[in-house]
């Protein structure tokens, strides 16, 4: 018979071997739960009963409201982008910064943060932006490296800025509400969006030849055309960020009912370009319902996953293992954030958010670190593995939509330097807490009393960390 | 073998019925919850049961869709291994996790879910808030997703052994991951 102290890390064992088999993570991570629950229950360790709870855990995902918002931010993205809003955005902020050395790498940063507050998908980003942007600025003779660079970089900056959707799955998992999670965040992307135009600047200042401006024949827009496009197709898709953002920041809608006002104003959006059909919005959301059922039934099969191994102690045991590095909360952080950086070439975001974030947030949460710092903080760690070579996947969509021309190699090498910037970013967010926490604090004051930021949203537990520890079911 | 790849088509084409619904589901959600926003903040109107209608839409679109997802095999992996593998080496993959991990997962959910059901069914278990909607529809997708589920799950093992078989009459679809 097997110890009992032996039953956490061989779960966790069994774990990394069925998810590295190949077959679909939900399904994995239930199949290894149950066995181990069955384990358990033989060996007596806790009662049938424990399993019997699973619907009910199911059930409370799906009367989950925050859950909700996840068809509608993707649904708003699939619209947007079946609209040809990308093109559109690149097209006036390109046209506008055309005439500045770096102007057209400047456009491409400015719609990655657009495009990625909107959509917050890497690949929607990279993939549009690589397909317009990149063999414009290279036929105006940008350095190859410089342009890769530029787009994977502008295309992974999605994870952190407001209103992403992966912001509000980190305030889902780590139990802090959705506008907190926002408000910790804008420091971060702000800094973010400036490092990335300061390094871009620093090029056109030091070696123009890298980033030239458009000649005159290829601004085609000047005077009343352009602020006729730049109306058009720019402020339509800003004013529907800060609509979602803003709503839900200042507590006027929860974050699902903005993100279904963000959706119903896509569809508006679409109707005004005159690009509206009723093949793009069914095909929208048959792309949105498959994408739902997918990160739904991850949830699903991480709570079968979670019950049973905190059955088997499974948490005391990463705790345990946790709070004990050397260093303390450094040593916890240092370890976390190479893990979950060395994680992220292979799991993606909701893996992260379903299977890993689950066990570390309750040792973050004694170790005193504040969560929705911990959660902005896992975001800029991810984004910046997603465009690490030779594993990230922004890397991979790029070298995807790039033209023949462009070498591997160029855009290993132009990845590197955003990659440094990005981990810049990592390090100042470790060093400066306040970036975050800080504006947490100031949005409170701003706003005392009559308007609450918490949004009151019923809490169901997802197999995420609520704050407390979680009780196993009797 | 024919016989066999007959029913894989059938349970396809099922999953792909169920499906539509679900992505009816998103738009209704889409609409239901934006006008209750808007009527809330506009009118100062709100009904717990059209608040509830947004959640059983959700619950309905992740249920329902779910049999279809596995078959476009947009379920996602850990592909480390998986991406690299022959052919061959995919189906036997599928074929053994489909038998080893989905079956007995997705069964037992689905049987520990129906009593939830019946339950509700038996009581007529209402919402507690007022006005709130009947609780047994949105209960029976549980055990019905899962049903449906397992389903398609066999439709999957049909496809694999035909591929093993060197039987090219159905190709499962190609695994890609997802974007994200």
């Amino acid at each position: 018979m097997i110890g009992h102290e032996w039953m956490a890390p061989l779960m966790f064992g069994g774990l990394v071997v069925f998810l590295l088999f190949g077959y679909p993570v939900a399904f994995a991570l239930a199949a290894v739960g149950l066995a181990f629950g069955f384990i358990g229950v033989q060996a007596g360790f806790f009662e049938f009963a424990l399993l019997q709870a699973l619907p009910e855990r199911v059930f409370g995902i799906l009367s989950n409201d925050l859950l909700l918002a996840i068809p509608f931010f993707t649904f708003m993205g699939a619209v947007l982008q079946k609209s040809g809003l990308a093109e559109e955005l690149l097209e006036g902020i390109g046209q506008l910064f055309g005439p500045v050395r770096g102007g057209l790498a400047f456009a491409v940063i400015i719609v990655g943060a657009i495009l990625g507050a909107i959509t917050g998908t890497v690949a929607a980003s990279v993939i549009a932006m690589g397909a317009i942007a990149l063999p414009v600025m290279m036929r105006y003779g940008y350095s190859m490296r410089v342009a890769t660079g530029v787009v994977a970089a502008s295309g992974t900056i999605t994870q952190i800025i407001p209103p992403s959707l992966v912001l509000i799955v980190l305030a889902d998992q780590l139990g802090r509400s959705v506008g907190d999670m926002y408000a910790g965040a804008i420091g971060a992307s702000l800094l973010q969006v400036l490092l990335f135009c300061g390094f871009i600047a620093a090029l056109a200042l030091m070696r123009p030849a890298l980033v030239p401006a458009l000649p005159p024949e290829a601004r085609t827009l000047r005077g009343m055309a352009l602020a006729k496009k730049i109306a058009w197709g720019v402020l339509p898709s800003i004013g529907l960020m800060f609509l979602v953002l803003g709503t839900i920041l200042l507590g006027l809608a929860t974050p699902t009912e903005g993100g279904a006002m963000g959706a119903v104003g896509a569809v508006i959006n679409a109707a005004m370009h005159r690009r509206l059909n009723w093949s793009m919005v069914w095909q929208s959301s048959e792309a949105t319902m498959r994408l739902t059922a997918m990160v739904i039934f991850i949830l699903i099969g991480s709570t079968v996953f979670g019950l049973v191994f905190r059955g088997l102690d499974g948490d005391l045991w990463i705790e345990h293992l946790l709070s004990d590095l050397p260093g303390g909360v450094a040593g916890f952080l240092i370890f976390v954030n190479v893990l979950v950086f060395v994680l992220a070439f292979f799991l993606d975001f909701f893996e992260i958010a379903f299977i890993i974030i689950p066990l570390l947030a309750p040792v973050a949460y004694k170790l005193g670190i504040d969560l929705v710092w911990f959660g902005v903080l896992l975001g800029a760690n991810m984004q910046t593995s997603f465009m690490h070579p030779p594993f990230g996947f922004a890397l991979f969509y790029l070298r995807g939509v790039a033209p023949r021309e462009v070498k591997s190699a160029d855009i290993y090498w132009g990845a590197l330097p955003w990659v440094g910037l990005q981990l810049l970013l990592v390090a100042i967010l470790i060093a400066w807490p306040e970036l975050v926490t800080g504006m947490l604090d100031k949005v409170k004051v701003i706003m005392p009393g009559d308007v609450m930021i918490d949004i009151d949203v019923p809490v169901y537990d997802t197999g995420g960390f609520d704050g407390f520890p979680d009780e196993p079911a009797p | 073998m024919q016989a066999l790849l007959r029913i894989s088509r059938g349970i396809d084409a099922l999953s792909a019925r169920v499906a539509v619904i679900a992505t009816a589901c998103v738009l209704g959600a889409c609409a239901i919850s934006a006008a209750n926003a808007v009527s809330r903040y506009a009118f100062d109107l709100s009904s717990n049961a059209w608040l509830e209608a947004q959640w059983y839409l959700f619950a309905g679109m992740v249920m329902l869709g779910a049999a279809h997802t596995l078959r476009r095999n947009e379920h996602v992996r850990v592909d480390l291994i998986y991406g690299r593998a022959s052919e061959r080496t995919q189906a036997w993959i599928d074929l053994i996790g489909t038998l080893l991990f989905l079956f007995p997962a997705i069964g037992l959910m689905a049987w520990l879910a129906w009593p939830m059901f019946t339950g509700a069914y038996a009581i007529g278990e209402v919402s507690s808030n007022a006005g709130g909607l009947i609780r047994w529809p949105v209960k029976l997708l549980l055990p019905v997703g899962f049903a449906l589920l397992m389903l398609q799950g066999v439709s999957e093992v049909i496809k694999r052994v035909a591929v093993l078989a060197g039987r090219r009459v159905v190709e499962p679809d190609h695994y890609e991951r997802p974007l994200q």
